[in-house]
Protein backbone atom coordinates (compact mmCIF):
# COMPACT_ATOMS: atom_id res chain seq x y z
CA UNK A 1 0.00 0.00 0.00
CA UNK A 2 3.28 2.74 0.66
CA UNK A 3 4.43 2.04 -2.73
CA UNK A 4 1.00 2.15 -4.24
CA UNK A 5 1.40 5.77 -1.82
CA UNK A 6 4.49 6.24 -3.44
CA UNK A 7 3.22 5.64 -6.81
CA UNK A 8 0.35 8.51 -6.84
CA UNK A 9 2.81 10.74 -5.31
CA UNK A 10 5.54 10.36 -7.92
CA UNK A 11 3.32 10.43 -10.77
CA UNK A 12 1.65 13.57 -9.60
CA UNK A 13 5.07 15.25 -9.29
CA UNK A 14 6.12 13.68 -12.72
CA UNK A 15 3.24 14.90 -14.33
CA UNK A 16 3.99 18.80 -13.47
CA UNK A 17 7.71 17.99 -14.05
CA UNK A 18 6.47 16.53 -17.42
CA UNK A 19 4.97 19.63 -18.27
CA UNK A 20 8.49 21.66 -17.56
CA UNK A 21 10.32 18.75 -19.52
CA UNK A 22 7.46 19.03 -22.46
CA UNK A 23 8.42 23.32 -23.05
CA UNK A 24 11.43 22.68 -22.97
CA UNK A 25 11.98 20.12 -25.47
CA UNK A 26 9.74 21.85 -27.72
CA UNK A 27 11.69 25.03 -27.75
CA UNK A 28 14.61 22.86 -28.45
CA UNK A 29 13.81 20.87 -30.72
CA UNK A 30 12.32 23.80 -33.24
CA UNK A 31 15.23 26.44 -32.37
CA UNK A 32 18.39 24.13 -31.92
CA UNK A 33 18.71 26.55 -28.58
CA UNK A 34 18.43 25.74 -24.81
CA UNK A 35 15.94 27.58 -23.26
CA UNK A 36 17.60 28.21 -19.58
CA UNK A 37 14.64 30.61 -18.64
CA UNK A 38 11.83 27.53 -18.78
CA UNK A 39 12.55 26.79 -15.17
CA UNK A 40 11.69 30.66 -14.73
CA UNK A 41 9.21 30.35 -16.49
CA UNK A 42 7.51 27.49 -14.41
CA UNK A 43 7.77 30.14 -11.28
CA UNK A 44 6.24 32.61 -13.14
CA UNK A 45 3.46 30.90 -14.14
CA UNK A 46 2.78 29.97 -10.25
CA UNK A 47 3.52 33.10 -9.20
CA UNK A 48 0.36 34.26 -11.94
CA UNK A 49 -1.54 32.03 -10.04
CA UNK A 50 -0.91 33.42 -6.27
CA UNK A 51 -0.84 36.98 -7.97
CA UNK A 52 -4.43 36.09 -9.78
CA UNK A 53 -6.14 34.18 -7.03
CA UNK A 54 -7.62 37.05 -4.97
CA UNK A 55 -9.19 38.68 -8.03
CA UNK A 56 -10.56 35.42 -9.30
CA UNK A 57 -11.98 34.19 -6.14
CA UNK A 58 -13.41 30.75 -7.83
CA UNK A 59 -11.34 27.07 -7.73
CA UNK A 60 -7.28 27.05 -9.31
CA UNK A 61 -8.82 25.15 -12.10
CA UNK A 62 -10.66 28.41 -13.74
CA UNK A 63 -7.46 30.30 -13.39
CA UNK A 64 -5.74 27.85 -15.80
CA UNK A 65 -6.70 29.16 -19.06
CA UNK A 66 -5.57 32.75 -17.38
CA UNK A 67 -2.52 31.51 -16.58
CA UNK A 68 -1.77 29.55 -20.18
CA UNK A 69 -3.04 32.57 -21.90
CA UNK A 70 -0.66 35.13 -20.38
CA UNK A 71 2.17 32.78 -19.95
CA UNK A 72 1.88 32.08 -23.74
CA UNK A 73 1.89 35.92 -24.41
CA UNK A 74 5.87 35.89 -21.75
CA UNK A 75 6.40 33.18 -24.31
CA UNK A 76 5.93 35.27 -27.48
CA UNK A 77 8.19 38.02 -26.20
CA UNK A 78 10.72 35.92 -24.42
CA UNK A 79 11.45 34.63 -28.53
CA UNK A 80 10.93 38.05 -29.90
CA UNK A 81 13.55 40.01 -27.52
CA UNK A 82 15.89 37.14 -26.54
CA UNK A 83 15.42 34.67 -29.42
CA UNK A 84 14.95 36.16 -33.12
CA UNK A 85 17.10 39.07 -32.57
CA UNK A 86 20.47 36.38 -31.73
CA UNK A 87 19.12 33.25 -33.92
CA UNK A 88 21.97 33.40 -36.52
CA UNK A 89 24.14 34.43 -33.73
CA UNK A 90 26.26 31.07 -31.88
CA UNK A 91 23.64 28.94 -30.12
CA UNK A 92 25.94 29.93 -26.79
CA UNK A 93 24.19 33.84 -27.39
CA UNK A 94 20.65 32.42 -27.05
CA UNK A 95 22.08 30.47 -23.82
CA UNK A 96 23.13 34.06 -22.15
CA UNK A 97 20.12 35.60 -23.67
CA UNK A 98 17.70 33.19 -21.50
CA UNK A 99 19.94 32.77 -18.58
CA UNK A 100 19.26 36.62 -18.72
CA UNK A 101 15.79 36.79 -19.35
CA UNK A 102 15.41 34.23 -16.23
CA UNK A 103 17.53 36.34 -13.96
CA UNK A 104 14.94 39.59 -14.92
CA UNK A 105 12.17 37.04 -14.24
CA UNK A 106 13.70 36.24 -10.95
CA UNK A 107 14.22 39.67 -9.85
CA UNK A 108 10.85 41.26 -10.96
CA UNK A 109 9.66 37.96 -8.60
CA UNK A 110 11.04 38.50 -5.81
CA UNK A 111 10.49 42.81 -6.35
CA UNK A 112 7.17 41.97 -6.67
CA UNK A 113 6.39 39.44 -4.19
CA UNK A 114 9.47 39.18 -1.91
CA UNK A 115 10.96 35.99 -1.61
CA UNK A 116 8.76 34.15 1.24
CA UNK A 117 7.13 31.02 -0.42
CA UNK A 118 3.64 31.40 -1.78
CA UNK A 119 0.88 28.77 -2.57
CA UNK A 120 -1.66 29.07 -5.39
CA UNK A 121 -4.94 28.01 -4.55
CA UNK A 122 -5.92 24.09 -5.09
CA UNK A 123 -7.39 23.22 -8.95
CA UNK A 124 -10.54 21.93 -7.54
CA UNK A 125 -9.76 21.45 -3.49
CA UNK A 126 -7.63 20.48 -0.98
CA UNK A 127 -9.38 17.67 0.54
CA UNK A 128 -8.12 14.13 1.03
CA UNK A 129 -10.22 11.08 -0.91
CA UNK A 130 -9.56 7.77 1.19
CA UNK A 131 -9.40 4.73 -1.10
CA UNK A 132 -8.79 1.51 0.99
CA UNK A 133 -5.51 2.56 2.95
CA UNK A 134 -5.17 4.78 0.31
CA UNK A 135 -4.81 8.60 1.16
CA UNK A 136 -5.39 10.90 -2.41
CA UNK A 137 -5.03 14.27 -2.28
CA UNK A 138 -7.66 15.88 -4.66
CA UNK A 139 -4.54 18.00 -5.92
CA UNK A 140 -2.40 15.45 -6.59
CA UNK A 141 -4.93 14.20 -9.12
CA UNK A 142 -5.96 17.04 -10.14
CA UNK A 143 -2.64 17.63 -11.43
CA UNK A 144 -2.32 14.12 -13.22
CA UNK A 145 -5.69 14.62 -14.56
CA UNK A 146 -4.82 18.16 -16.12
CA UNK A 147 -1.12 17.16 -17.16
CA UNK A 148 -2.14 14.56 -18.85
CA UNK A 149 -4.92 16.23 -20.71
CA UNK A 150 -2.68 19.02 -21.51
CA UNK A 151 -0.21 16.74 -22.89
CA UNK A 152 -2.53 14.92 -24.53
CA UNK A 153 -4.00 18.63 -25.79
CA UNK A 154 -0.22 18.78 -27.33
CA UNK A 155 0.18 14.69 -28.60
CA UNK A 156 -3.35 15.73 -31.20
CA UNK A 157 -2.45 18.92 -31.81
CA UNK A 158 1.18 17.85 -32.91
CA UNK A 159 -0.03 14.82 -34.31
CA UNK A 160 -3.18 15.75 -36.35
CA UNK A 161 -3.37 19.53 -37.22
CA UNK A 162 -1.96 21.31 -40.51
CA UNK A 163 -0.22 23.61 -37.42
CA UNK A 164 1.43 20.63 -35.47
CA UNK A 165 2.60 19.09 -38.96
CA UNK A 166 4.13 22.51 -39.61
CA UNK A 167 5.64 22.60 -36.16
CA UNK A 168 7.25 19.24 -36.55
CA UNK A 169 8.74 20.09 -40.04
CA UNK A 170 9.98 23.58 -38.67
CA UNK A 171 11.72 21.08 -35.55
CA UNK A 172 13.27 18.68 -37.70
CA UNK A 173 14.29 20.65 -40.89
CA UNK A 174 13.73 24.51 -40.80
CA UNK A 175 15.34 24.92 -44.14
CA UNK A 176 13.09 22.49 -45.72
CA UNK A 177 9.94 23.43 -44.22
CA UNK A 178 10.64 27.23 -45.36
CA UNK A 179 10.91 25.71 -48.81
CA UNK A 180 7.66 23.43 -48.42
CA UNK A 181 5.98 26.87 -47.71
CA UNK A 182 5.72 26.73 -43.92
CA UNK A 183 6.14 30.26 -42.20
CA UNK A 184 9.38 28.96 -40.16
CA UNK A 185 9.65 32.40 -37.60
CA UNK A 186 5.62 32.02 -37.19
CA UNK A 187 6.13 28.25 -36.25
CA UNK A 188 8.85 29.66 -33.87
CA UNK A 189 6.97 31.63 -32.25
CA UNK A 190 3.97 29.69 -31.72
CA UNK A 191 6.47 26.94 -30.34
CA UNK A 192 7.89 29.20 -27.73
CA UNK A 193 4.45 30.10 -26.85
CA UNK A 194 3.75 26.55 -26.15
CA UNK A 195 6.64 26.05 -24.35
CA UNK A 196 6.47 29.03 -21.89
CA UNK A 197 2.38 28.03 -21.60
CA UNK A 198 3.47 24.31 -20.74
CA UNK A 199 5.34 26.01 -18.04
CA UNK A 200 3.39 28.31 -16.29
CA UNK A 201 0.53 25.29 -16.44
CA UNK A 202 3.45 23.29 -14.32
CA UNK A 203 4.15 26.47 -12.20
CA UNK A 204 0.25 26.62 -11.55
CA UNK A 205 -0.26 22.93 -10.84
CA UNK A 206 3.08 22.51 -8.27
CA UNK A 207 2.45 25.93 -6.43
CA UNK A 208 0.24 24.63 -4.26
CA UNK A 209 1.49 21.49 -3.32
CA UNK A 210 4.91 22.75 -3.18
CA UNK A 211 4.95 26.30 -2.90
CA UNK A 212 6.63 28.69 -4.83
CA UNK A 213 9.70 31.15 -4.33
CA UNK A 214 11.31 33.52 -6.86
CA UNK A 215 14.24 31.24 -7.07
CA UNK A 216 12.65 27.59 -7.56
CA UNK A 217 12.94 27.88 -11.55
CA UNK A 218 16.69 26.90 -10.84
CA UNK A 219 15.68 23.47 -9.68
CA UNK A 220 13.30 23.07 -12.13
CA UNK A 221 15.62 23.57 -15.56
CA UNK A 222 18.08 21.20 -14.07
CA UNK A 223 14.82 18.76 -13.43
CA UNK A 224 14.38 19.37 -17.25
CA UNK A 225 17.39 19.12 -18.51
CA UNK A 226 17.97 15.52 -16.99
CA UNK A 227 14.32 14.60 -17.75
CA UNK A 228 15.59 15.08 -21.58
CA UNK A 229 18.63 13.84 -21.43
CA UNK A 230 17.26 10.70 -19.61
CA UNK A 231 14.39 10.56 -22.11
CA UNK A 232 16.93 11.36 -25.09
CA UNK A 233 17.69 14.80 -26.00
CA UNK A 234 15.35 16.26 -28.67
CA UNK A 235 13.01 12.88 -27.81
CA UNK A 236 9.10 14.42 -27.02
CA UNK A 237 8.14 11.07 -25.62
CA UNK A 238 11.42 10.81 -24.06
CA UNK A 239 11.22 14.15 -22.42
CA UNK A 240 7.42 13.22 -20.60
CA UNK A 241 8.84 9.59 -19.56
CA UNK A 242 12.22 10.67 -18.14
CA UNK A 243 9.98 13.20 -16.17
CA UNK A 244 8.13 10.70 -14.64
CA UNK A 245 11.19 8.76 -13.78
CA UNK A 246 13.03 11.46 -12.21
CA UNK A 247 10.04 11.97 -10.07
CA UNK A 248 9.47 8.57 -9.09
CA UNK A 249 13.24 8.13 -8.80
CA UNK A 250 13.12 11.68 -6.68
CA UNK A 251 9.64 10.32 -4.33
CA UNK A 252 11.02 6.46 -3.92
CA UNK A 253 14.44 7.60 -2.68
CA UNK A 254 13.10 10.39 -0.37
CA UNK A 255 10.83 8.32 1.43
CA UNK A 256 13.39 5.63 2.32
CA UNK A 257 16.15 8.21 3.06
CA UNK A 258 16.24 11.92 2.47
CA UNK A 259 15.63 14.46 -0.20
CA UNK A 260 19.03 15.42 -0.38
CA UNK A 261 20.33 11.51 -0.73
CA UNK A 262 17.53 11.40 -3.40
CA UNK A 263 18.77 14.60 -4.98
CA UNK A 264 22.50 13.50 -5.10
CA UNK A 265 21.25 9.94 -6.10
CA UNK A 266 19.82 11.77 -9.37
CA UNK A 267 22.64 13.55 -10.35
CA UNK A 268 24.94 10.56 -10.15
CA UNK A 269 22.20 8.80 -12.08
CA UNK A 270 22.47 11.74 -14.83
CA UNK A 271 26.03 11.18 -14.79
CA UNK A 272 25.98 7.39 -15.23
CA UNK A 273 23.34 7.97 -17.79
CA UNK A 274 25.83 10.48 -20.08
CA UNK A 275 28.85 7.94 -19.13
CA UNK A 276 26.74 4.62 -20.45
CA UNK A 277 24.10 5.79 -22.18
CA UNK A 278 24.43 9.08 -23.64
CA UNK A 279 21.74 8.69 -26.13
CA UNK A 280 19.07 8.50 -23.51
CA UNK A 281 16.49 5.76 -23.17
CA UNK A 282 14.84 6.79 -26.80
CA UNK A 283 17.99 7.87 -28.00
CA UNK A 284 17.47 5.73 -30.94
CA UNK A 285 14.35 7.47 -32.15
CA UNK A 286 16.69 11.03 -31.84
CA UNK A 287 19.45 9.49 -34.51
CA UNK A 288 16.51 8.65 -36.84
CA UNK A 289 15.35 12.73 -36.69
CA UNK A 290 18.56 13.40 -38.07
CA UNK B 1 6.60 32.15 -75.26
CA UNK B 2 6.94 35.09 -71.97
CA UNK B 3 9.40 34.19 -69.46
CA UNK B 4 8.09 32.46 -65.91
CA UNK B 5 10.78 32.69 -64.74
CA UNK B 6 13.31 35.26 -65.54
CA UNK B 7 16.91 35.66 -64.32
CA UNK B 8 18.89 38.63 -65.15
CA UNK B 9 22.70 39.04 -63.66
CA UNK B 10 22.58 37.09 -60.65
CA UNK B 11 24.91 36.15 -58.54
CA UNK B 12 25.30 34.41 -55.23
CA UNK B 13 27.10 32.63 -52.83
CA UNK B 14 28.20 31.10 -49.36
CA UNK B 15 30.19 33.03 -46.70
CA UNK B 16 31.15 35.76 -49.52
CA UNK B 17 32.67 33.50 -51.96
CA UNK B 18 30.47 33.94 -55.20
CA UNK B 19 29.49 30.49 -56.41
CA UNK B 20 27.54 32.24 -59.40
CA UNK B 21 28.81 35.08 -61.43
CA UNK B 22 26.47 37.05 -63.65
CA UNK B 23 23.95 34.22 -64.64
CA UNK B 24 20.83 34.77 -66.43
CA UNK B 25 18.58 32.42 -68.12
CA UNK B 26 14.56 32.07 -68.69
CA UNK B 27 12.19 29.37 -67.95
CA UNK B 28 8.92 29.99 -69.88
CA UNK B 29 5.37 28.40 -68.56
CA UNK B 30 5.61 24.78 -69.29
CA UNK B 31 8.77 24.73 -70.85
CA UNK B 32 11.48 22.21 -69.03
CA UNK B 33 14.81 23.50 -69.29
CA UNK B 34 17.93 20.91 -68.45
CA UNK B 35 20.99 23.09 -66.30
CA UNK B 36 24.00 21.06 -67.10
CA UNK B 37 27.55 21.47 -65.73
CA UNK B 38 30.07 20.02 -63.33
CA UNK B 39 30.53 19.55 -59.81
CA UNK B 40 30.45 22.87 -58.24
CA UNK B 41 29.59 24.79 -61.20
CA UNK B 42 26.60 27.12 -59.42
CA UNK B 43 23.71 24.66 -60.24
CA UNK B 44 22.18 24.23 -56.89
CA UNK B 45 23.48 27.27 -55.92
CA UNK B 46 21.02 28.82 -58.82
CA UNK B 47 17.97 26.88 -57.59
CA UNK B 48 18.72 27.49 -54.05
CA UNK B 49 19.12 31.72 -54.65
CA UNK B 50 15.65 31.16 -57.16
CA UNK B 51 13.78 30.22 -53.96
CA UNK B 52 15.96 32.21 -51.99
CA UNK B 53 17.55 29.91 -49.85
CA UNK B 54 21.09 32.03 -50.37
CA UNK B 55 21.12 35.38 -50.80
CA UNK B 56 21.53 36.62 -54.42
CA UNK B 57 22.58 40.01 -56.39
CA UNK B 58 21.21 40.31 -59.43
CA UNK B 59 17.09 40.16 -60.72
CA UNK B 60 15.29 37.15 -60.45
CA UNK B 61 11.43 37.78 -61.71
CA UNK B 62 8.99 35.07 -61.32
CA UNK B 63 5.32 35.70 -63.36
CA UNK B 64 6.45 39.38 -63.88
CA UNK B 65 6.72 40.20 -60.30
CA UNK B 66 10.43 40.44 -58.87
CA UNK B 67 11.06 37.97 -56.03
CA UNK B 68 13.85 40.09 -54.44
CA UNK B 69 13.29 40.71 -50.67
CA UNK B 70 10.47 38.00 -50.81
CA UNK B 71 11.27 35.09 -48.34
CA UNK B 72 11.60 31.47 -48.74
CA UNK B 73 7.84 30.56 -48.25
CA UNK B 74 6.31 33.10 -49.89
CA UNK B 75 8.38 32.38 -53.24
CA UNK B 76 6.71 28.78 -52.62
CA UNK B 77 3.31 30.54 -52.21
CA UNK B 78 3.61 32.07 -55.36
CA UNK B 79 4.22 28.83 -57.63
CA UNK B 80 7.47 27.57 -57.08
CA UNK B 81 8.23 24.00 -55.95
CA UNK B 82 11.46 22.78 -54.74
CA UNK B 83 12.90 19.01 -54.78
CA UNK B 84 16.25 19.25 -52.88
CA UNK B 85 19.26 17.27 -53.56
CA UNK B 86 19.48 14.40 -51.23
CA UNK B 87 15.61 14.39 -50.60
CA UNK B 88 15.64 15.91 -47.42
CA UNK B 89 12.04 14.39 -46.18
CA UNK B 90 11.22 14.74 -42.73
CA UNK B 91 12.56 11.19 -41.54
CA UNK B 92 10.31 11.09 -38.54
CA UNK B 93 7.22 12.31 -40.09
CA UNK B 94 4.56 9.88 -41.77
CA UNK B 95 5.01 9.68 -45.80
CA UNK B 96 1.28 11.51 -45.56
CA UNK B 97 2.26 13.96 -43.37
CA UNK B 98 5.50 14.77 -45.47
CA UNK B 99 2.85 15.34 -48.27
CA UNK B 100 0.11 17.16 -46.04
CA UNK B 101 2.76 20.01 -44.87
CA UNK B 102 3.54 20.84 -47.82
CA UNK B 103 -0.02 21.66 -49.15
CA UNK B 104 -1.00 25.00 -49.12
CA UNK B 105 -4.90 24.28 -49.70
CA UNK B 106 -7.71 24.03 -47.79
CA UNK B 107 -7.57 20.67 -45.98
CA UNK B 108 -10.66 18.76 -48.46
CA UNK B 109 -7.99 20.04 -51.28
CA UNK B 110 -5.17 19.06 -49.82
CA UNK B 111 -6.40 15.71 -49.47
CA UNK B 112 -7.16 15.26 -52.91
CA UNK B 113 -3.64 16.56 -53.51
CA UNK B 114 -2.50 13.68 -51.86
CA UNK B 115 -4.21 11.57 -53.60
CA UNK B 116 -3.07 13.07 -56.91
CA UNK B 117 0.48 12.41 -55.44
CA UNK B 118 -0.33 8.50 -54.58
CA UNK B 119 -1.74 8.28 -58.01
CA UNK B 120 1.27 8.87 -59.60
CA UNK B 121 3.60 6.92 -56.52
CA UNK B 122 1.02 4.23 -55.79
CA UNK B 123 4.53 2.84 -53.59
CA UNK B 124 4.03 5.79 -51.31
CA UNK B 125 0.04 5.15 -50.99
CA UNK B 126 0.98 1.53 -49.56
CA UNK B 127 3.27 3.29 -47.37
CA UNK B 128 1.32 6.39 -46.37
CA UNK B 129 1.84 5.48 -42.78
CA UNK B 130 5.08 4.53 -42.61
CA UNK B 131 7.99 7.48 -41.17
CA UNK B 132 9.33 8.77 -44.10
CA UNK B 133 12.88 7.61 -42.81
CA UNK B 134 12.28 4.00 -43.33
CA UNK B 135 11.16 4.60 -46.86
CA UNK B 136 14.05 3.64 -49.47
CA UNK B 137 16.32 6.21 -51.34
CA UNK B 138 14.08 6.12 -54.63
CA UNK B 139 10.83 5.89 -52.51
CA UNK B 140 11.78 9.07 -50.66
CA UNK B 141 13.25 10.87 -54.30
CA UNK B 142 9.52 10.25 -55.17
CA UNK B 143 8.10 11.54 -51.59
CA UNK B 144 10.49 14.29 -52.23
CA UNK B 145 8.56 15.42 -55.67
CA UNK B 146 5.44 14.24 -54.77
CA UNK B 147 5.77 16.92 -51.83
CA UNK B 148 6.46 19.72 -54.05
CA UNK B 149 3.99 18.74 -56.07
CA UNK B 150 1.56 19.71 -53.09
CA UNK B 151 2.03 23.20 -53.26
CA UNK B 152 0.79 23.04 -56.59
CA UNK B 153 3.67 24.93 -58.23
CA UNK B 154 3.71 26.51 -61.53
CA UNK B 155 7.70 25.94 -62.08
CA UNK B 156 9.46 22.77 -60.38
CA UNK B 157 13.16 23.30 -59.13
CA UNK B 158 14.92 19.66 -59.47
CA UNK B 159 18.44 19.24 -58.05
CA UNK B 160 20.12 16.03 -59.17
CA UNK B 161 17.03 13.82 -58.80
CA UNK B 162 18.48 10.62 -60.22
CA UNK B 163 21.68 10.97 -57.11
CA UNK B 164 22.20 7.82 -55.50
CA UNK B 165 19.35 6.00 -57.36
CA UNK B 166 19.63 2.80 -58.97
CA UNK B 167 19.44 3.18 -63.00
CA UNK B 168 15.53 1.60 -62.74
CA UNK B 169 14.68 3.83 -59.90
CA UNK B 170 16.29 6.98 -61.75
CA UNK B 171 13.96 5.90 -64.94
CA UNK B 172 10.88 5.84 -62.70
CA UNK B 173 11.37 9.07 -61.29
CA UNK B 174 12.48 10.72 -64.81
CA UNK B 175 9.22 9.04 -66.22
CA UNK B 176 7.16 10.91 -63.33
CA UNK B 177 8.91 14.11 -64.06
CA UNK B 178 8.18 13.68 -67.67
CA UNK B 179 4.43 13.25 -66.83
CA UNK B 180 4.67 16.32 -64.52
CA UNK B 181 6.12 18.40 -67.15
CA UNK B 182 3.53 17.00 -69.74
CA UNK B 183 1.03 18.28 -67.30
CA UNK B 184 1.93 21.41 -67.72
CA UNK B 185 4.50 22.29 -64.84
CA UNK B 186 7.77 24.50 -65.73
CA UNK B 187 10.71 22.67 -64.85
CA UNK B 188 14.27 23.57 -64.20
CA UNK B 189 16.39 20.26 -63.78
CA UNK B 190 19.57 20.47 -62.40
CA UNK B 191 21.43 17.42 -63.31
CA UNK B 192 24.96 15.97 -63.51
CA UNK B 193 24.00 12.94 -65.61
CA UNK B 194 23.58 14.77 -68.79
CA UNK B 195 22.22 11.46 -71.01
CA UNK B 196 19.27 11.59 -68.83
CA UNK B 197 18.89 15.33 -68.49
CA UNK B 198 18.53 15.65 -72.00
CA UNK B 199 16.27 13.24 -73.01
CA UNK B 200 13.73 14.90 -70.56
CA UNK B 201 14.55 18.81 -71.83
CA UNK B 202 14.57 20.17 -75.19
CA UNK B 203 16.80 23.09 -74.07
CA UNK B 204 19.63 23.27 -71.53
CA UNK B 205 21.70 25.59 -69.88
CA UNK B 206 25.23 24.91 -69.32
CA UNK B 207 26.96 26.00 -66.14
CA UNK B 208 31.04 26.41 -65.63
CA UNK B 209 32.28 27.70 -62.50
CA UNK B 210 29.49 30.05 -62.17
CA UNK B 211 28.80 31.14 -65.52
CA UNK B 212 26.26 30.35 -68.44
CA UNK B 213 28.53 28.83 -70.83
CA UNK B 214 25.51 28.06 -73.72
CA UNK B 215 22.02 28.11 -73.40
CA UNK B 216 19.26 26.81 -76.71
CA UNK B 217 17.92 23.66 -77.89
CA UNK B 218 19.51 20.39 -77.43
CA UNK B 219 19.61 19.69 -80.75
CA UNK B 220 21.70 22.79 -81.37
CA UNK B 221 24.30 21.63 -78.27
CA UNK B 222 27.23 20.19 -79.91
CA UNK B 223 28.87 17.69 -78.16
CA UNK B 224 31.82 19.50 -77.43
CA UNK B 225 29.74 22.14 -75.46
CA UNK B 226 28.25 19.72 -73.22
CA UNK B 227 31.87 18.15 -72.37
CA UNK B 228 33.55 21.09 -72.09
CA UNK B 229 30.77 22.24 -69.00
CA UNK B 230 31.66 18.91 -67.48
CA UNK B 231 35.40 18.21 -68.27
CA UNK B 232 36.61 22.41 -68.70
Amino acid sequence: MAALQLLVNGVALGAAYALVALGFVLVLNATAAVNFAQGDLVMAGGLLGVAAAPLIPLPGIVLLPVVLALMAALGLLLAVVAYLPLRNRPPVSVFISTIAVGIILQNGAAILFGPEPRAAPPLFGDDTLRLGGLALPEQSLAIIAVAALLIGAQQWVFGRTQLGRRLRATAQDPEMARACGVPVTAMILVTFAIGAACAGAAGLLLANRYFVTPTAGGDLILKAYIAVTVGGWGSVPGAVVGALLIALFEVGVSSVLSYPVALGALYATLLAILVLRPQGLFGEAVRRRG
Amino acid sequence: MSALLSITGVSAGYGGADALDGVSLTVAAGETVALLGANGAGKSTLLKAVLGLVPARGELRFDGADLGGLATEARVRRGIGYVPEGRRVFPGMSVRDNLEVAGLAAARDRAEDVERVFALFPDLARKSRDSAWRLSGGQQQMLSLGRALMGRPRLLLLDEPSLGLSPKLADEVFAAIRHIAAAGTAVLLAEQSAARALSAAPRAVLLRLGRVVADGPVAALSEEAVRDAFFG
